[in-house]
């Protein structure tokens, strides 16, 4: 699925279509001016590391999955392979190995029912109910969600059991959405608020972004985002801000350990590189939490266009097959398409790139920066198969979530403002507080559970004939 | 505290000092989709874990437990949580940095986390058990050993950065109102992340804690004279680029650092420029400049980021001419040397014409 993006402040405001194309893959592949068909290799300029011989290993595997020069087949998504993978695991279940994944059960339900609905394949009503009924099963009695029964709530699994519930739940007995318990877990997220405007992803637990994104977007959709709430959460974002442009997992404390806040100015460096996961978590929370930023009194800011460049160069080339890396002088990986890939429509949202680039009269009609095509192509050659090089030293987990992120990423689309759909919402809307989500979910199962938990009526979206950017 | 592996354990439904818990099973009245085949092992020790947790208990056995469940699935972090709960519940209220039990606890996770290095719990419980030792020094040399292992691991390289921000940095610990710093934690610091880039000089982890240690965490004893030390940085920098040019790492600290004390690119043009042409279209000097070493015989020219960076010099530098330069140079990106990014060169041709617009009009 396509990030939905969807800015707020304190009066109802702008709800952004999702314009949902599959990008058919077009024939050719590099742009290489030589006309070989081999694309360069990185160079190594003589002097060889352990970074640069990782790289060129990765390579010549990457090449195998190079379609034959003259192929005319073009590549194309294997739906029924990823669907019989996805079946066998939602009824057979998940060999021993998965054990390394047992404190993560919501998140191999999300990924299997999210993944179902890109390929847009429903589920029937008896199924949902099981998937229902073994959700709500890992609600903590003290808020939040856990990784499985009787496990103390944690961020991460709330973000994947509310998901959950936001593709197969419903309202009403037995649906998810009315047993949830919203008081106890706005109690249990301000529990775990640090005086920094960060968060523990669980009690004595981490502090990092990815926790951040996973209680604004549930926050979001349960409307549970307060001023209380997020006091000083957009200034810890903009702390984790690296010299490169991308985002560290989190910031040295203003805190000390013994407690106290220290006296300003106390340095709040990253801690960590720039990394593609975190950058999608801090810049989706950075989204998420406009309509405070614009009404703060310190009004952080971040440095948007060092990244914007250090987003591009995540891209790998042509003899990467397009796919993007996580980290500078790191390998590509099919996870990445998502996290760096999925930033894009992020920027846009924040009036970087796209279609809003629209000052300048040289602009192109096309769709953002990242280069989709190659992009694709990646994901299709390599990414279907079992890729060596990325496969090393990776958790069992990771083959499910890398196929997920890339099933959202084949299904490419851009995210834009619509003004039409403004409009729509605008007239319907009955004024309340409230601020609105940015998930990896449908816009249909966004507006739907949203306007359940904030009361409301969203209107039939009416469809436009004829695509309105040239793209089938 | 037990190092057998559970194999070697009977299961805690057949020990005799466990009979007093009734284990509680995961699912109890529903028949759940996706099971995970779990080993028996592992569905006995976390069933008694359930019980466990329901009834509050904190004590030594439970150590147990959970030490048997991490070492099963490091990545449970209930286990951990639970465990840690545990450990604070059975410390002493007093001297606790000296408490056997904490440092039996730290010398066990010395053990585990060679085992489990990529798990986040493994490292976030060392971090909490600092907390309590007070014994930074120690975690250093620990952290040196874990990256010998795995260059680049995240985790180990943040928990790095923590570490020093948290005992030696001016955002250090204060307890009772002192500050606790401990400024020569710091010492050989730079020593050591030379050391990891003489390994590997593409190690973008090791770049950033250099730019950490030198630019993030306030200022070094010694390095009060900041010219001094970007220009330290910048000769390193360039030294390290002369040796493999086409590293992304050396010149995003390049970068930042020019960004971070607000010097302009132009300062590094002189440097960059050889490296922004092929071999023999840019004429080198004769005498070996050691604040500016040129490209090796064997660098592959032109280096792509040799030619954005003089584009960023020369956007910077406004004016027509220098504009229509960087034009250039990231056509020659666009169509030749850096295609993929193709729309962003294009996208920079074009915010650099609207500026130049922008300028002539207020002319």
């Amino acid at each position: 699925m396509r990030p939905v993006v969807i800015l707020s402040n304190r009066l109802v405001q702008l709800f952004f279509v999702s314009h949902l194309t599959l990008h058919h893959h077009h024939s050719g592949f590099s742009n290489d001016p030589s006309g070989e068909m081999a694309p360069t290799p990185s160079p190594v300029d003589g002097f060889p590391t352990l970074t640069s011989r990782s790289q060129a290993e990765t390579e010549q595997v990457l090449l195998k999955h190079l379609p034959e020069p003259g192929a005319k087949d073009e590549p194309i998504l294997q739906k029924t392979s990823h669907m019989q993978f996805l079946v066998r695991n939602l009824v057979q279940g998940f060999p021993a190995r998965y054990i390394s994944q047992d404190a993560s059960q919501p998140w191999l339900m999300f990924w299997t029912v999210q993944a179902f609905s890109v390929l847009q394949v429903a589920l029937d009503p008896a199924n949902k109910q099981r998937i229902i009924d073994k959700v709500m099963a890992w609600q903590h009695p003290g808020g939040g969600f856990g990784g499985g029964p009787g496990q103390a709530a944690h961020l991460l699994p709330t973000y994947a059991a509310v998901c959950t519930l936001a593709i197969v739940g419903r309202p009403g007995p037995r649906g998810g959405w009315d047993q949830i318990d919203r008081e106890q877990m706005y109690k249990f997220f301000l529990s775990l608020k640090q005086k920094d405007g960060s968060f523990l992803v669980a009690h004595h637990s981490e502090v990092d972004v990815r926790g951040i994104y996973c209680l604004l977007t549930v926050a979001t959709l349960l409307d549970l985002l307060t001023p209380e709430l997020v006091e000083g959460t957009a200034a810890f974002i903009a702390s984790c801000q690296t010299y490169e442009g991308g985002f560290a997992s989190s910031s040295l404390p203003s805190y000390s350990l013994a407690g106290p806040i220290l006296p300003s100015p106390a340095p709040r460096p990253p801690l960590g590189e720039a990394h593609g996961g975190y950058t999608f978590c801090a810049l989706a929370s950075w989204v998420l939490l406009q309509s405070y930023i614009v009404q703060s009194r310190e009004k952080p800011t971040i440095d948007l266009k060092n990244l914007l460049r250090w987003l591009v160069h995540m891209q790998g080339t042509e003899v990467e097959l397009g796919g993007f890396k996580g980290r500078t002088n790191k390998l590509v990986d099919g996870c990445y398409s998502w996290w760096c890939g999925g930033a894009f429509g992020l920027l846009e949202a924040l009036g970087v790139g796209g279609l809003q680039n629209a000052e300048s009269d040289e602009v192109p009609i096309d769709t953002g920066f990242g280069k989709v095509k190659a992009l694709q192509e990646y994901i299709l050659y390599a990414g279907q198969h079992q890729l060596e090089a990325c496969a090393t030293n990776l958790p069992i987990g990771t083959k499910l979530t890398h196929r997920n992120a890339d099933a959202s990423i084949v299904a490419q689309h851009h995210v834009f403002p619509s003004n039409v759909r403004k409009h729509q919402l605008l007239e319907a809307w009955q004024p309340s507080k409230c601020d609105t989500p940015l998930t990896n979910l449908t816009m249909t199962h966004t507006e739907v559970m949203a306007a359940h938990f904030y009361g409301q009526q969203i209107p039939a979206r009416v469809r436009q004939t004829g695509s309105t950017n040239g793209n089938a | 505290m037990s190092t057998e592996t559970p194999d070697d354990e009977p299961l805690y439904a057949n020990r005799s000092d466990w009979k007093d818990i009734e284990p509680l099973e995961q699912y109890e009245d529903i028949n759940p989709l996706a099971p995970i085949f779990y080993t028996e092992e592992y569905k006995d020790a976390t069933s008694y874990f359930r019980a466990i947790v329901k009834s509050g208990e904190k004590s030594p056995r439970v150590l147990d437990l959970t030490e048997s469940i991490i070492r099963q699935n490091p990545a449970h972090y209930s286990a951990w949580q639970y465990r840690y709960e545990t450990l604070l519940a059975l410390l002493p209220s007093t001297d606790v940095a000296s408490s056997p039990i904490l440092e039996a606890e730290v010398r066990l996770m010395d053990e585990l986390a060679v085992l489990f290095l990529k798990t986040y719990q493994v490292w976030h419980h060392r971090r909490l058990l600092v907390s309590l030792t007070r014994q930074p020094k120690r975690e250093l040399d620990f952290i040196k050993k874990g990256l010998e292992a795995d260059a680049k691991n995240y985790h180990t390289w943040s928990y790095r950065q923590w570490l020093l921000g948290s005992f030696a940095g001016r955002g250090a610990s204060v307890t009772d109102g002192v500050e606790d710093v401990d400024e020569d934690l710091w010492i050989g610091e730079l020593d050591f992340v030379d050391s990891m880039l003489a390994q590997d000089v593409r190690n973008n982890s090791a770049w950033h804690h250099r730019f950490f240690v030198v630019w993030g965490c306030g200022v070094r004893d010694g390095d009060e004279d900041r010219e001094r030390v970007l220009k330290r940085e910048l000769i390193y920098a360039k030294q390290n680029i002369s040796l493999a040019p086409s590293n992304p790492s050396a010149w995003n600290y390049i970068r930042g650092i020019l960004s971070q004390t607000h010097t302009p690119f132009s300062v590094v043009a002189d440097f960059a420029l050889p490296y922004a042409h092929s071999r023999g279209a840019y004429h080198t000097k004769e005498i070996v400049d050691l604040e500016n070493p040129p490209p090796t015989e064997t660098a592959q020219l032109p280096c792509v980021q040799a030619m954005e960076f003089m584009a960023d010099v020369w956007e910077n530098e406004g004016g027509e001419e220098k504009t229509e330069q960087a034009v250039k140079m990231w056509t020659s990106l666009a169509n030749e040397h850096d295609t993929i990014r193709k729309k962003y060169w294009e996208h920079r041709i074009r915010v650099a014409h609207l500026a130049l617009r922008g300028q002539k009009k207020v002319a």
